[in-house]
C-alpha cells in the first residue's frame, strides 16, 4: 500500500435526520392530530459532503456546536446510513464517540472490560490478551475489581477510554473524549493517540480545543451551515475557524 | 420467580372455589409460568431500543441485535426458573411424559411471536413513548381475558368464542395441553400459534425496517 492511498472517500453525501414534525411524543397527540401532519419529516443535517482522506492522515473536524460534526463521525462509523451519495471506507473503524457507553454499573471493572470488548466485536481470546494492557493503562489498580457504580466520573472515563483505545485501529474516530481524567491521564491519552498515529492509523478528531487539534492533526475540515466549507492545512483553516466566533 | 408464586397463591385462594376442575393448582401454575414469560418478555423486547439508546448511538451494532438479545435473555431466564417450577409441578401432581418434548418447538414459536409483537410495539415506542405505558396497562386486562385463572367452560356457551379472539389464548391453551392435560398440543391451536408468530414477526420486522432510519434522531 502506498502512503497516498485513499482510505476514506465521501462523494456527495447527504445525511438526514427523521424528526417528528410536530414533536409528538405520545400516541395520544398523534391520534388527536391524525391526518394533519405527516409522521416523519426529513431534515437535512449535512449536505453534499465530499472528503478524500489518505491513509495515515489525521484530520481535525472543526465547527460550532450542532454543526453536524458528531453526525458525520456517526456516518463514518456506520451508525447512520447516508441518504444519498457514496461512502467508501477501506479499513476497520474504531469509533470513540462517547465514553461510558455500554458500561454496566452493577458489574465490576474487569467484567465491564469483557462486556465492552464483546460489544466492539472482539473475540474472547483477543480480550484475554488485551486485558493486562487495559488494566495497566487505566491505572485503576485494585479499583478494577470494584463495581463500576462506585467509580467517579473520571475513573469511568479512564476505564472506557482504556478499553476503546487498546486495539490498534486502522481508522480512529475521536469525538471530544480526550479531555477526560486528570492532567496526567490526559497527557497519557494524547500520547497513546500519537502512538497509534505513528503506527500508521488514520485519525479523525473532533475537538473544540484548537491547540490540541493543531498538535494532533496536520489537516482540518471546517463544518459550517450543514456542509464542509473549508478543507486543507490546519494552519490555514485556523483563522477561518476563529472568525466564525467573532460575530 | 416470586411474582408467579404469589399469584398462584391468590388464584388458589380466590378462584379454586369457582373452578370445579381436577387439580386447579397445576392448571393455574402451568398457565401462570408461561403467561409471565410471554408478558414480561414482550415488555423487554419492547423497551430494548430505548434502554440501549446510548449504545445504539455510539457503537456500530445492527439494531436488530437489541430485541434479539432481549428474547434470548428471557429464554435463558425462563429455563432457569423452570427448574423450581418443575419441582412444584411434581408436588401438584404432574407426571413426566413424552408430550413434554413438544414444549421445545412451542417455545420457539412463542419466542418468534414475542419478538414480532415486541418489535412492532418497540419501534412505535421509539416515536411514541406512551406505547410502553399503554402496554403495561392493557396486559393485566389480557390476563383475565386469557383462561389462566379459570377454564373456558366456565363461560356460557354463547360467549366462549370471544376467548378465541385473543391471540394469547392459543399459546396458553397449548401450554395447558402439555403441562396440565399431558397431551401433545391441539394441532389446530398449534397452527394458529404458528400463523400468529409468522404474522407478528413479519409485521414487527417490516415496521422495524421501515422506521429504523429514524431511531438515531428520535431516541
Amino acid at each position: 500500500m502506498t502512503q497516498s492511498e485513499s482510505i476514506i472517500q465521501l462523494k456527495g453525501v447527504d445525511i438526514c435526520f427523521y424528526v417528528q414534525e410536530n414533536g409528538f411524543i405520545s400516541l395520544k397527540d398523534f391520534v388527536l392530530n391524525i391526518g394533519k401532519y405527516s409522521f416523519l419529516k426529513k431534515q437535512f443535517v449535512l449536505q453534499n459532503i465530499n472528503l478524500d482522506i489518505k491513509k495515515g492522515e489525521s484530520i481535525a473536524l472543526l465547527g460550532k456546536n450542532g454543526s453536524g460534526k458528531s453526525t458525520l463521525l456517526r456516518t463514518l462509523s456506520g451508525i447512520i446510513e447516508p441518504e444519498k451519495g457514496q461512502i467508501n471506507i477501506h479499513g476497520k473503524v474504531a469509533p470513540l464517540l462517547g465514553l461510558g457507553v455500554g458500561l454496566e454499573h452493577e458489574l465490576s471493572g474487569i467484567e465491564n472490560i469483557k462486556l465492552s470488548c464483546a460489544l466492539m466485536g472482539m473475540t474472547q481470546y483477543e480480550t484475554k490478551q488485551l486485558m493486562p494492557e487495559i488494566i495497566e493503562f487505566s491505572e485503576l489498580g485494585d479499583a478494577i475489581h470494584w463495581q463500576v457504580k462506585r467509580y467517579s466520573t473520571g475513573m469511568m472515563s479512564r476505564l472506557s477510554f482504556s478499553i476503546a483505545i487498546m486495539k490498534q485501529p486502522e481508522i480512529l474516530l475521536i469525538d471530544e473524549v480526550l479531555s477526560v481524567g486528570d492532567i496526567g491521564f490526559q497527557h497519557k491519552c494524547l500520547k497513546k493517540v500519537s502512538d497509534i498515529k505513528e503506527a500508521g492509523a488514520t485519525i479523525i478528531f473532533v475537538s473544540h480545543n484548537f491547540a490540541e487539534a493543531q498538535n494532533m492533526c496536520s489537516k482540518a475540515a471546517l463544518v459550517n451551515n450543514g456542509t464542509i466549507t473549508h478543507y486543507g492545512d490546519i494552519n490555514e483553516i485556523g483563522p477561518i475557524y476563529h472568525q466564525l466566533f467573532e460575530n | 420467580m416470586l411474582n408467579p408464586l404469589l399469584f398462584l397463591l391468590i388464584l388458589l385462594l380466590v378462584f379454586s372455589k369457582i373452578n370445579h376442575i381436577e387439580n386447579f393448582g397445576l392448571y393455574a401454575l402451568s398457565g401462570l409460568v408461561f403467561w409471565n414469560f410471554i408478558s414480561s418478555s414482550i415488555l423487554q423486547v419492547l423497551t430494548s431500543f430505548i434502554d440501549n439508546a446510548s449504545i445504539l448511538k455510539s457503537i456500530n451494532l445492527h439494531p436488530f441485535s437489541f430485541p434479539l438479545s432481549a428474547i434470548v435473555a428471557a429464554l435463558i431466564n425462563l429455563a432457569l426458573t423452570l427448574v423450581p417450577f418443575f419441582i412444584l409441578m411434581f408436588f401438584l401432581g404432574y407426571q413426566l411424559n413424552f408430550s413434554l418434548l413438544a414444549v421445545i418447538p412451542l417455545l420457539l414459536i412463542t419466542a418468534i411471536f414475542i419478538l414480532g409483537v415486541g418489535m412492532a410495539l418497540g419501534t412505535l415506542n421509539v416515536f411514541f413513548r406512551d406505547i410502553q405505558l399503554l402496554w403495561t396497562t392493557i396486559i393485566p386486562a389480557f390476563f383475565y381475558f386469557t383462561p389462566i385463572a379459570y377454564t373456558p367452560d366456565l363461560l356460557p356457551e354463547s360467549t366462549r368464542y370471544l376467548l378465541k379472539l385473543n391471540p394469547f389464548y392459543y399459546f396458553i391453551e397449548s401450554y395447558h395441553d402439555i403441562f396440565y392435560r399431558s397431551v401433545v398440543p391441539n394441532s389446530f391451536n398449534l397452527m394458529v400459534c404458528t400463523l400468529l408468530a409468522l404474522f407478528s414477526f413479519l409485521l414487527g420486522y417490516t415496521l422495524f425496517k421501515k422506521y429504523r432510519k429514524g431511531f438515531i434522531s428520535n431516541i
